[in-house]
């Protein structure tokens, strides 16, 4: 018996699959045409997603504001900006490139994202703090590659005993490389088989428990 | 050795173009891309036999301790009164990430039913607009399933934050901080939000599983999560976890792809090192 609520999403992936499949691997114009056009769908699909996002936010913000739960008063600021900008945008008339536009992004998103990237380094170091404690001997290994590494991307130390840049490129190199490479094989091999799986409809997880 | 190459792709391509010398017509094929359309029929064809195989129950795969602990962390969660927290990371089903957002959702899928099963509380902080009303769906089809809906308050527990790297962290972060999750799974691909993630979840105290086939993400994971999922490990968590036998049957396609590279790639190696660079020619073609 068909179950269309699973089926018709198989049946469409399987063709919009074996699409770009041969869009991939060969140069037959009518599938370049047809998969350009579903790409075409994808981006307007996105467009009204974006809409999507925008309705889930106002409900969920609206609802806390009107709720007075607590810190009501972010989900205010957080809705006041995404007006702000929706309608400097539309009296402009200039999205990205507008001066009123790129300054609302320049003086308070650009600083705002900066802060955050600039705190990785803090959440890296403390990261490291964790890992780094020589409690067994695969943990002293790392630690000493860590030192190694550091070290070496230091500019004095290298300036001062070259060798230290050549442990740390023989580490990226031939130790580094080979496990990276291995991995990215691995990585590249599941992926395709995780498509083909899709494609023929074996894995389903993505449409929920039908 | 190079003019046996040539004239075998010079024979496959005037096969596929249909022509037998003469004057080239358009070709079919994408040049460069034989040999890898024949590595993918391969591999379709090992997926169909490893699927029979596991089918016939002739496939046993080894355990993978950070999807097995999936439970464990939901039910702690549930004993701990806390929330639990499910991150499909930050890609779309239009990059090249899209199969890592697929095993993610599947994960995701996974999760909700047992959350719902058990009576864990699961927040789903989303960044991508496209992937958004898939998780919503899988989530709500979850809780249908175990009869539950009630429960589930999706403009609350599947929120979407932001499209935006940094104003995504700080919003998963902040979420992080007030609800303090007893549990915290990230599976998918993710960018240098995901140490943010990682380190703050674990400040608020969750037992954590990561897994992502992001070649730079994988060690910030290792370094803080309880378990990890490394790179190809994410693309069997579907299959893993459904118990499906064909499901678990395919996986053993990967390791027949993965021994079959790791001999081309030893012989290549070889044969590169006595001068002989047939592996590397064929595989160029």
């Amino acid at each position: 018996m068909v179950d269309f609520r699973r089926d018709i999403p198989l049946a469409i992936t399987f063709i919009i699959g074996v699409i770009a499949v041969l869009d991939y691997y060969t140069t037959i114009p009518i599938f370049i045409n047809t998969f350009t056009v579903i790409k075409n769908w994808g981006v307007v699909l996105q467009a009204f997603a974006l809409g999507l996002g925008a309705v889930n936010l106002l409900r969920v913000h609206g609802r806390r504001i009107s709720e007075r739960r607590d810190d009501w008063y972010f989900s205010a600021v957080l809705l006041a900006m995404m007006f702000i900008f929706i309608i400097v945008g539309l009296i402009t008339g200039q999205y990205e490139s507008g001066a009123t536009y790129n300054w609302l992004y320049n003086a308070i998103y650009l600083p705002l994202g900066s802060t955050m990237y600039s705190s990785l380094a803090f959440y890296m170091a403390y990261g490291a703090y964790k890992v780094l404690r020589a409690r067994t001997f695969e943990a002293a290994l790392l630690f000493t590659t860590a030192v190694l590494v550091i070290i070496g991307n230091t500019p004095i130390f290298p300036a001062m005993f070259p060798g230290f840049f050549h442990i740390r490129e023989w580490i990226f190199g031939p130790i580094v490389g080979g496990a990276y490479r291995g991995i990215r094989i691995g990585v590249g091999i599941g992926a395709v088989v995780l498509g083909i799986r899709t494609l023929i409809g074996l894995e389903t997880g993505y449409l929920g428990r039908r | 050795m190079q003019r046996i190459l040539q004239s075998l792709k010079s024979l496959v391509l005037s096969v596929l173009n249909g022509n037998s010398g003469g004057e080239i017509p358009m070709a079919i094929l994408t040049e460069g891309r034989l040999v890898p359309l024949v590595a993918f029929i391969l591999a379709w064809v090992a997926t169909y036999l490893a699927i029979q195989m596991g089918t016939q129950g002739k496939i046993r795969i080894r355990r993978i301790p950070g999807l097995d602990s999936i439970e464990e962390v939901v039910g702690r969660a549930v004993e701990m009164g806390r929330p639990i927290f499910m991150i499909p990371g930050r890609g779309t089903f239009t990059d090249i990430y899209a199969t890592q957002t697929i095993a993610g959702l599947s994960i995701l899928s996974y999760v909700a039913t047992l959350s719902a099963r058990l009576g864990a509380k699961l927040y789903v902080p989303m960044s991508r607009v496209d992937v958004y009303p898939v998780a919503v769906e899988l989530v709500t089809d979850a809780y249908k399933a175990e009869d539950k809906l009630e429960e589930l308050d999706v403009d609350e527990q599947i929120p979407y934050l932001s499209g935006t790297q940094f104003a995504y962290a700080s919003g998963v972060i902040g979420m992080a901080a007030r609800m303090k999750p007893a549990g915290n799974i990230m599976m998918g691909p993710f960018w240098a939000e995901s140490m943010m993630f990682a380190e703050s979840f674990a400040r608020a105290g969750a037992m954590q599983i990561g897994g992502t086939a992001r070649m730079y993400q994988i060690p910030f994971f290792a370094a803080v999560c309880d378990y990890v999922l490394i790179g190809e490990e994410l693309f069997a968590a579907g299959a893993y976890v459904s118990g499906d036998p064909q499901q678990v049957g395919s996986i053993a396609a990967q390791d027949w792809y993965k021994l079959a590279a790791l001999v081309l790639g030893i012989l290549g190696a070889l044969l590169a090192t006595a001068g002989v660079t047939v592996i590397g020619d064929l595989l160029r073609m």
